[in-house]
This record gives structure tokens, sequence and C-alpha cells, in this order.
């Protein structure tokens, strides 16, 4: 998710009278009744309430109007402990067949929502869970909800016909984030078959026909070599008034450029701005404000939370060199230290980030911390 | 009070309270509960086997109604097999009557439990052959059932010849890359580790050394999409030679072309093994009049020929093999473009970007 940063990003940059002007359009063309989910991968967050959730196995991006547009105060606090085996009792089945794929938090509301897989198998049945104030679980009713539908474009290529031992095209894309930003989706993702790098921008309100414009993700080491680099997860910000893209690739570096480069057919390559190093996940960013600086945190499966400070990411020297051992360059980060076992990251609002983390002992918990 | 069978729906079976008293129905015909407190009347709860940390669970979410007399609750999910359900009805919460006992009724359900008896296997791995470049970019694992998702990096071991695990060997993303029917799984060699320049071959080198040889284990004890586990594991040995920076080149291919009239296989011998899932999907085969053919492509000599047998007799004149310069060989390397491209040397060949497809004529006659 991360449309609560782009939001706030937006806001003090003074663009919210624009999004205010468009906001009585954005749920035009919706239609009502069930939007048929086959996968719930991704979850973002729009304005006005919607809800963007990424269907991976039927490579479409569902806008959901939650009809949860009342705005709350910053300062609430969440915790669930014991996450999949409550989530298990609500569905009616066992702890270890919960599976929790994204969070996502409403920036009105401040209500978190969970996707969730009820099973582990190509049988799943994904379910859309809001915890309410109190901490509570609430399963959301996806049969008649207002949601418009975008197909990714460029379907796979699809070679020999009437092939009778094929039952069905074994190309998937999962996509590995979305975010929402001025007035498109943004979608990364990775094929399971070719090593692709596509970004993929579907403007909002998503048309009947036109949906949308890919750019090929290129990293360039050292002004020598260029490959394709997948995103793995990324954030929308703001430097002064123009919207950036900070992307975390596959092979490690973190990744800066504007969301102006993304024209039909552009190939981007973007500024490094750090050089994260082996062994280095990373699962989920956010960005934020604290004592007038900006900072972006990032959650990391092998090295903990990191902070980065992106103040200076304009002025910083993109890394066209060899970083030598053990040596960073570019922005410096530090761990977080007590941030454990983050598998998702979120904002809550200004002040308090909101996390999915396992426990030593094998718990899953959901829980409010004070942004570092 | 007691389980029955939804008509029309065997697997999500309905709790139901018969017999209420006529001022408890026309109470409840007059409440416009929420679920949370129809929940206070009647919860049903999927138990997890322990008295404790049960107590601590929210009960499960559901339908409910009152129909001639009866309250019936029918679960939202259907039923699992072997998690206990367990109806608690606390009569003294039905408005409307004064004189309901503080007491509550309970009654469980269970569908038997799925059969424990493990038959998933690994079919194959691909690349199947003996050695590979130290730059490979893939493996994909293929399975006789649907498998299940989740911490699946715990199940799949790269090790050296003497044993020793390697570390962090592969991409791990939690998204996971399955085909839709869970029974293929794409296991990409870590790219920083591939690509030249990037810090984490410098630093920690790539995974596969080349003169190395590897064993790729599959750990039995991954569950398939029932919770079973593998039957057995799989072992796959190879050994590496230098990495592969040459892009595939179709006008080195073979074309064998068929007699006309005949059903006989089309036959392409390729330059190198080609990715397994990427040829079997993408070429094509155009007639002369410019229509597809229709038929089934079939790889075979570890992914280096690729024999195409038409589902009609082949007709006379001159066919055309599309292959997408899309392709990939182990390594990624694409037609016209390495997998990294080095920028100090100039491009030969085709640019992917600007050539989607190379054509191969073949004749038939």
């Amino acid at each position: 998710m991360k449309l609560s940063t782009s939001l706030l990003s937006l806001t003090t940059a003074g663009s919210l009278l624009t999004l205010s002007a468009t906001a009585a359009n954005w749920t035009a063309g919706f239609q009502s009744g069930k939007p048929a989910l086959k996968s719930i991968s991704q979850l973002a967050f729009g304005p006005d309430g919607i809800l963007f959730v990424a269907d991976t196995k039927a490579a479409a991006i569902v806008a959901l109007e939650t009809g949860d547009t009342r705005q709350a105060p910053d300062g609430g606090t969440v915790k669930i402990e014991g996450l999949a085996q409550k989530l298990a009792a609500l569905l009616g089945t066992r702890p270890e067949d919960i599976l929790i794929d994204d969070l996502a938090v409403n920036p009105l509301s401040h209500q978190a929502y969970l996707a969730v897989s009820r099973g582990r198998g190509p049988t799943a049945v994904p379910v859309l869970i809001r915890v309410t104030a109190g901490s509570q679980l609430e399963l959301v009713n996806l049969d008649t909800i207002k949601f418009s539908r975008a197909e990714l474009p460029d379907a796979p290529i699809d070679g020999v016909v009437g092939d009778p031992k094929r039952q069905s095209n074994p190309r998937m894309e999962s996509i590995t984030d979305i975010a929402f930003l001025e007035d498109r989706v943004l979608v990364a993702g990775l094929s399971n078959e070719e090593f692709s790098s596509t970004l993929r921008a579907i403007p909002f309100p998503f048309k009947t026909v036109a949906n949308g414009t890919s750019v090929e993700i290129y990293h360039g080491a050292h002004g020598r070599f260029e490959t394709r680099a997948p995103i793995r997860t990324f954030v929308p910000f703001n430097v002064g008034n123009q919207p950036q893209l900070l992307a975390a690739y596959t092979c490690t570096p973190l990744v800066q450029f504007p969301l102006s480069d993304l024209k039909p057919g552009a190939k981007i390559k973007g500024k490094t701005v750090a050089e994260l190093g082996n062994r280095n996940r990373p699962i989920d960013m956010l960005v934020y404000q604290k004592d007038g600086q900006e900072f972006l945190l990032l959650a990391n499966s092998s090295r903990g939370v990191m902070k980065v400070n992106t103040d200076k990411i304009e002025t910083v020297d993109g890394i066209a060199q060899p970083v030598p051992d053990g040596k960073t360059q570019g922005l410096k980060y530090e761990t977080v230290s007590g941030w454990t076992g983050v598998d998702q990251l979120e904002r809550l609002d200004a002040k308090t980030a909101l996390v999915v983390r396992h426990t030593e002992n094998g718990s899953i918990n959901l829980e409010s911390l004070p942004l570092p | 009070m007691t389980w029955r069978p939804t008509p029309g729906e065997p697997a999500r079976p309905t709790a139901e309270v018969t017999n209420l008293p006529l001022a408890a129905v026309r109470g409840l015909a007059q409440t416009n509960w929420t679920l949370a407190q129809w929940q206070q009347l009647f919860p049903v709860y999927a138990e997890q086997g322990s008295v404790l940390a049960d107590v601590e669970l929210p009960p499960m979410v559901g339908d409910y109604r009152v129909i001639a007399g009866t309250l019936r609750f029918t679960p939202r999910f259907p039923a699992e097999p072997g998690v206990r359900y367990r109806a608690v009805f606390r009569a003294a919460r039905l408005p409307g009557v004064t004189d309901a006992p503080e007491a509550f009724l309970s009654a469980t359900f269970q569908v038997p439990a799925n059969s424990t008896e493990r038959t998933t296997v690994v079919e194959q791995i691909h690349p199947a052959t003996a050695v590979l470049p130290e730059n490979l970019l893939k493996f994909y694992i293929q399975f006789s059932a649907p498998m299940s998702r989740g911490h699946i990096y715990d199940y799949i071991q790269l090790r050296d010849k003497t044993g020793a695990a390697v570390e962090l060997p592969f991409l791990e993303i939690n998204e996971e890359l399955w085909n839709p029917a869970m029974t293929r799984l794409t296991l990409f060699l870590d790219p920083g580790r591939i690509k030249r320049g990037v810090r984490p071959l410098e630093e920690t080198g790539p995974s596969l050394v080349v003169g190395g040889t590897y064993t790729l284990v599959i750990d039995p004890a991954w569950q398939d999409a029932t919770g079973t586990p593998l039957r057995t594991g799989f072992e796959r040995t190879f050994r590496v030679v230098p990495p592969d920076r040459t892009p595939p080149d179709p006008a080195a291919w073979k074309l064998t072309a068929p007699p006309v009239g005949t059903r006989q296989p089309l036959r392409v011998t390729f330059d190198e093994p080609l990715d397994h899932a990427i040829l079997q999907r993408v070429l094509r085969i155009i007639d002369p009049a410019e229509a597809p053919v229709a038929g089934t492509g079939e790889l075979s000599e570890e992914d280096r020929t690729w024999s195409f047998t038409p589902t009609q007799p082949w007709r006379a004149g001159e066919h055309h093999l599309h292959v997408p310069t899309a392709i990939e060989d182990l390594a990624g390397n694409n037609i016209g473009k390495p997998f990294d491209v080095d920028l100090s040397v100039p491009p030969a060949g085709t640019d992917p970007s600007t050539n989607a497809r190379v054509i191969l004529p073949f004749l038939v006659q």
C-alpha cells in the first residue's frame, strides 16, 4: 500500500485543492455487485475510502468503494496478538491455513485492512478484513459493493494454438506492489517465466479501453552494465512539487525517479540513491516527516527495519562507481532497534506506524508503533 | 439444537435451534440485530484444540435467520475437514422471553480429517541438464499435484559438494512465483548475485561458482495443497561451467521440415538449451495462408529440441516459425540482447525492444 504517504505529501505540497475538486468524480463508472476476486495480493488506498486491490490470479486491479470515509483524528493505537488464530476462528478454519498477504491503512479513518488468504492452495479464498476501533476483526462483505476493474495491460504472449495438452496458460505475473498517486494506479510485478521489469501506470478512474502505459525498469551499474530490474516494493513521495518514486529493486539498489518519466515505452534507469547490499530483501517502505525532516522506513526480511533520512535525496550523487567492501555510498541508513520480525509495514497516522510482525514464539501480531 | 446439511451445499452445514417459543420468534422478528448481537445469542466457534486459547477466539462469520420457529446459522465458508465446530445457544439472551434458563445448549460438528497419505512428488526440475552456467537465472520445480503457499523457501536448499548450504542463493519474494494451478514454482537465482557490478555479487560472489558441483535439494516436509507432506524429497546435482553471456542465435537453429500431407513433426534444434517454460508458450507456426497452425509442441533433448505435431496434415508451401525475441536461454539472455548488457561493447544483432520477433521460414513439400 502506499497511498497514505503520497496523500500526505500532496497535501503538504499544497495540492489538496486539486484532490477535493475531483473527489466527486472518483467513483464515476463504478458498478454495484460482486467483484469476483480470484486473489487479493496487494492493497493500496486511494482518495475517498477507495481501496485498490491487486488480483494477481486475474491479472487485474479492482477499485472498491469501502464507504469508510469518516475522518478520524490521529492518535489511535492497535494491538492484536495471535492474529492468525483470530482470523482462523473468524473464518472457520485452522491458523496454519491463514496467510496475511498485505496490510493497508485508510488515510481518512486510519482503519487498517488486511488481505487474507483462507487456505494455502490453488482453491484458497481471498478475503478482506477490516480492523475496527477496539482492534476487532471484521469481514468486509464483497458480495455487494461498488467497484471498478482494470485488466492489466500487456497480456502475455501466447504461441501454439489448439494444444490439447495445455489446459491453461501457466504464466502468471505476481504483483509485488501497487500505489495510487495523483490520478493513476502504479503496479509493479514479477513474471513467473521471463525476467521482466515492467512498471505499469493505469489511469484512474479506470477506462474501458485505454488501460495504461508500461515502462521497462533498468538498473545501470557503474555506468557500464545494464539489466532489467524488477521492482520489489516502491513508495511515492514528493520532492518539492514533483512526484517521485523510490523503488527497491530485486537486485538490491534503492533507486529514485520522477513520475513524469513514466511515458509509454520508456526505459527508465533512475538514480541509485543507496546500495543496500547483500542479504537485503526489502519487504515494504513508507515515508514520513519528523522534526521537519523526511525519512524513509524500509522493512527488510533479514536486516530488520532500516531508517533512511531522505532530506538530501535531491542533492545526493547517484552511485555510479563500485562501492568498496563494507562501505556504503549515497543515503545513510540506520537499523531501528526493537522493530524485529516485521512482515508488513504501513503508516497508521502522521506519528505512528502499523506493522504485522512475527515473534520468536511463532505468534503473528498486528501492532502500532511510534515512528522512530 | 442440531447440525444438519444445508440443501445444495453439503460442505456448509447449518446449525439450528428448533421449537423456539412464540414470544422469542416475535421478539427476534422485531430486532434488527448486527452480526455481533446475533453472536451473543448463538455463537458458533471453530475450535483450535486448546480450551484456554479457544476462550479468547471470536466466533465465526455467517448468516443468521429465523424461519418457521427455527433459528439457523449458516457459516460463511465451508467446513474444513478435521476442524471441530461448536454452536452455543444462550436462551437467556432471547428477546421477549423472561423465563429462559441461564444454562446454554451446545452441539459440535466435524468433517472427517483428510487422508494423510503422502502422494505428491517433485516430477521434474528444469533445466534438467547436468551442466549449468554460472549465471543460471532460474529453475522451474514441477510437482505432481497442487502445492501450498507460504514459507516455501524453508524447503529449498542449494548445497555445494561438501554438503554445506549456499547462503541465500535465491530471490525470495513473499508473493512466490507459482503457476495458477500451483503445480509449478519458479525459483530465480538472486539477480543481485548474477548481475555484474551490483554489490551483492561483488561482496559475496555468485550463488554458483564455475567448476563447482551443486545439489538442489527439495525437503519432503513441504506440504501440498491438502496439507500433506511430499511422498519423497528430490535432489538434482549439476556441475557449473563459465557464465553464458551470448544471446541465443536463431540463425544457427536447424529446422527439419516435415513432408507435405503428413502429420510428422517439424523439428527445431536450437544452438543451446532454452528456457523450458517460455519455449512451450511462445513459439508459433504460420501456414502459407498466413493462418496459425494448430497442434502440439514438445521439448526434448534437455530443452535443445522442439517438435511440433500439427492437428491437421501439413499443407504445401512456405511456413514460418515465429520466435519472440523475448525468449530466454538458461542465463536469461534474449535474442539479440544479453541479460546484462555491457555498454562498453558495441551492440551486435537485433535489439529486442525494436524487433518483437524473428521469423524463420521452412518449406513443406
